[in-house]
């Protein structure tokens, strides 16, 4: 069915288990210890563990604030994490780019839209605290060099267009900038190494961590553990574990190994779960969400999530097995992706539909190109080429284009009721670009529950747990059951130079 | 080329015969580097070798340049790449005794056709 290496992916998950098992009988397991008669090897004044957006936000801003020892350590060889490899867009309300193109939003806005796709559940102070700052983040990634695409992106599930992109459609337009001024104002980091435990006062507050040096990824090689004390806090930015299929199964059985993940590797939630047995509060751990716009022919997020992400407005997404149109083609990611693993052959096995997009609307992104050549998406001259490539019956297909191109011409879909505002002029006519679509495990909504402070609140005491911040995905509850895309990055951002703000304070 | 001199030199020079155990190794590597696994090995035998150990003979600028790719693909440059820049550690990519797949291949597609896996 498609190229990805599913059985690769699941030995490599297989020899993480073992690695884990060997880490787990040892001595040093990896848990929190009394800081009582603690041999100190070092000690530093901001610890920041993860080297994704927010924790770089985290050192950048600490710095900025007076810091001026800020250590960030990074489990995995390389610096980014997860923020590495994403699609880079930023969402923000009350944009200088919103002003030049006309559009009306608030934070009102953007947190209403927000807590629609929450459904109910997710935390608006949260929300409204991201929203009313991500302009700020915004510009902090401009002021360290990030560069963004001259044009605006409506996501699904956002009511306007108020999403900026890199220039180079991915997170690295932001981390490297980001890891670059780190470096620039004198921030420590260190890679290959590995959290594994709090150190923790007689009080409960954190004091320090252990940090597993020379730590090489999935492989059973031990390095020496360090005790580090942290003079003015902690601040975990360690992402999600969308890559940890045990875990993610634990919380939802569908999600098998079977199942792709657009995550980086790093991905496993190991800084997560050592803060539940500290006392934090674990929320909405089983609302994992998968990306709809992912694509069954590569790997990770590759090159087609991005490129169906901005083509999504003006393209029609059709089962193979029917010709027809099944979805509203930027509703929410969750109701798409429900939508999508809803398509399937008789037998009921996985059919992958197929996003079919006007190549003089889709060339102007530029993965376009790259998604044909590394043939992770086609072109098509006509529409009998198509629907034989694809196995789709023709007529109903062709009725399908037309009727949606009615749609198209009257700004109103009645199929499915999508907001056609971005499709204006934009009818679906030959030459045709074609891409499959099928989710992958994206992002976990769950996490410990944190305050507008960044502070990590404590299950018993309800208070916050002296010492501990957190920030990013680690952090759970605030998108509720579905977040929304490009939300994520203003949250990391925000809530990461929060955390630093809360830190130099304490 | 100096620095790859110098290794060779310091090689030839200390060679000590060590256990012949049988592990693979790239004959462009034997020929430099012989038996002495410390010269990888900085860490002690039994570790990885540090992040540092390749750049003692190899200059990343050097392989930037060998790898570069079209205006348009430049980015796809393994040694100079969007997603970690001239920082990702060579052995991420490269095993000397196991194979190994480029990081790339997790996500793209992308046909490196002088990469010993």
């Amino acid at each position: 069915m498609s190229n990805i290496d599913l059985l690769g992916r699941r030995n490599f998950i297989k020899g993480l288990g073992a690695a884990a098992g060997v880490a787990m009988a040892s001595p040093a397991m990896a848990v929190s210890e009394k800081a009582d008669g603690v041999k100190w090897d070092k000690e530093v004044e901001v610890l920041i563990i993860g080297s994704g957006f927010a924790g770089l936000a985290a050192a950048i801003e600490a710095t900025r604030k007076g810091a001026k020892d800020v250590h960030i350590f990074e489990k995995m060889a390389y610096f980014g994490g997860n923020s590495a490899i994403n699609g880079g867009l930023f969402a923000a309300p009350g944009t200088p780019m919103q002003k030049k193109e006309g559009v009306q939003d608030s934070v009102d806005r953007m947190v209403a839209d927000q807590l629609k796709s929450g459904r109910g559940i997710a935390d608006e102070a949260l929300l409204r605290h991201v929203a009313s700052h991500a302009v700020e983040a915004l510009q902090l990634t401009m002021d360290a060099g990030a560069e963004f695409h001259p044009y605006l992106q409506q996501l699904g599930g956002h009511s306007v267009a108020r999403t900026y992109q890199t220039s180079v459609s991915c997170g690295a337009g932001i981390t490297q900038p980001l890891y670059k001024e780190c470096k620039r104002i004198g921030v420590n980091t260190h890679n290959r190494s590995k959290f594994e435990g709090f150190l923790v006062g007689d009080k409960g507050e954190v004091v320090g961590v252990k940090m597993r040096q020379n730590y090489h990824f999935g492989e059973d090689q031990p390095g020496k553990v360090l005790n580090i004390r942290a003079k003015r806090g902690v601040i975990m930015a360690t992402g999600g574990f969308a890559q940890n299929v045990d875990l993610r199964m634990a919380q939802d059985p569908t999600l098998t190994s079977e199942v792709g993940c657009t995550n980086a590797p790093g991905a496993t939630g190991e800084g997560m779960y050592e803060m539940f047995r500290l006392g934090a509060i674990p929320v909405h751990l089983a609302h994992i969400q998968s990306g709809p716009w992912a694509s069954p022919d590569e790997g990770g997020f590759g090159y087609v999530s991005n490129y169906s992400i901005y083509n999504f407005p003006h393209s029609m997404a059709v089962n193979r097995l029917t010709g027809k149109r099944f979805m509203n083609e930027i509703a929410d990611r969750k109701t798409r992706a429900d939508a999508e693993l809803a398509c399937r052959d008789e037998k009921g096995n996985a059919l992958p539909p197929i996003l079919i997009t006007s190549y003089k609307d889709s060339k102007k992104h530029p993965n376009t190109k790259k998604v044909i050549k590394y043939n992770v998406g086609w072109k098509f001259d006509t529409i009998e080429e198509l629907a034989k490539h694809f196995d789709v019956p023709l007529k109903p297909l062709k009725a399908q284009i037309e009727e949606y191109n009615s749609y198209v011409k009257s700004g109103e879909d009645k199929q499915f009721g999508k907001n056609m505002t971005k499709a204006k002029d934009k009818f679906i006519e030959a030459p045709f670009t074609v891409v499959r679509l099928w989710p992958k495990v994206h992002y976990c909504q769950g996490g410990v529950q944190v305050n507008t402070k960044a502070e990590v609140k404590d299950s018993f005491t309800g208070k916050p747990i002296p010492g501990l911040y957190a920030a990013g995905e680690v952090c759970g509850g605030i998108h509720g059951v579905s977040r929304l895309g490009s939300c994520s990055i203003p949250e990391c951002m925000v809530m990461g130079m929060t955390a630093a703000r809360s830190v130099m304070k304490a | 080329m100096k620095k790859l001199n110098i290794v060779l030199a310091l090689v030839l020079g200390g060679l000590v015969s060590l256990s012949a155990q049988a592990v693979d190794q790239r004959p462009w590597h034997k020929e430099v580097i012989g038996k002495d696994c410390k010269t990888c090995h900085d860490n002690g035998i039994k570790q990885f070798p540090s992040d540092q150990a390749c750049l003692q003979c190899h200059d990343v600028d050097d392989l930037v340049k060998q790898t570069a790719r079209s205006e348009e693909d430049k980015w796809q440059n393994p040694h100079n790449n969007l997603h970690y820049g001239k920082d990702l550690p060579c052995q991420e990519c490269h095993g000397e005794h196991k194979a190994k797949k480029p990081l790339c291949s997790n996500c793209h597609t992308f046909k490196f056709d002088k990469h010993k896996e």
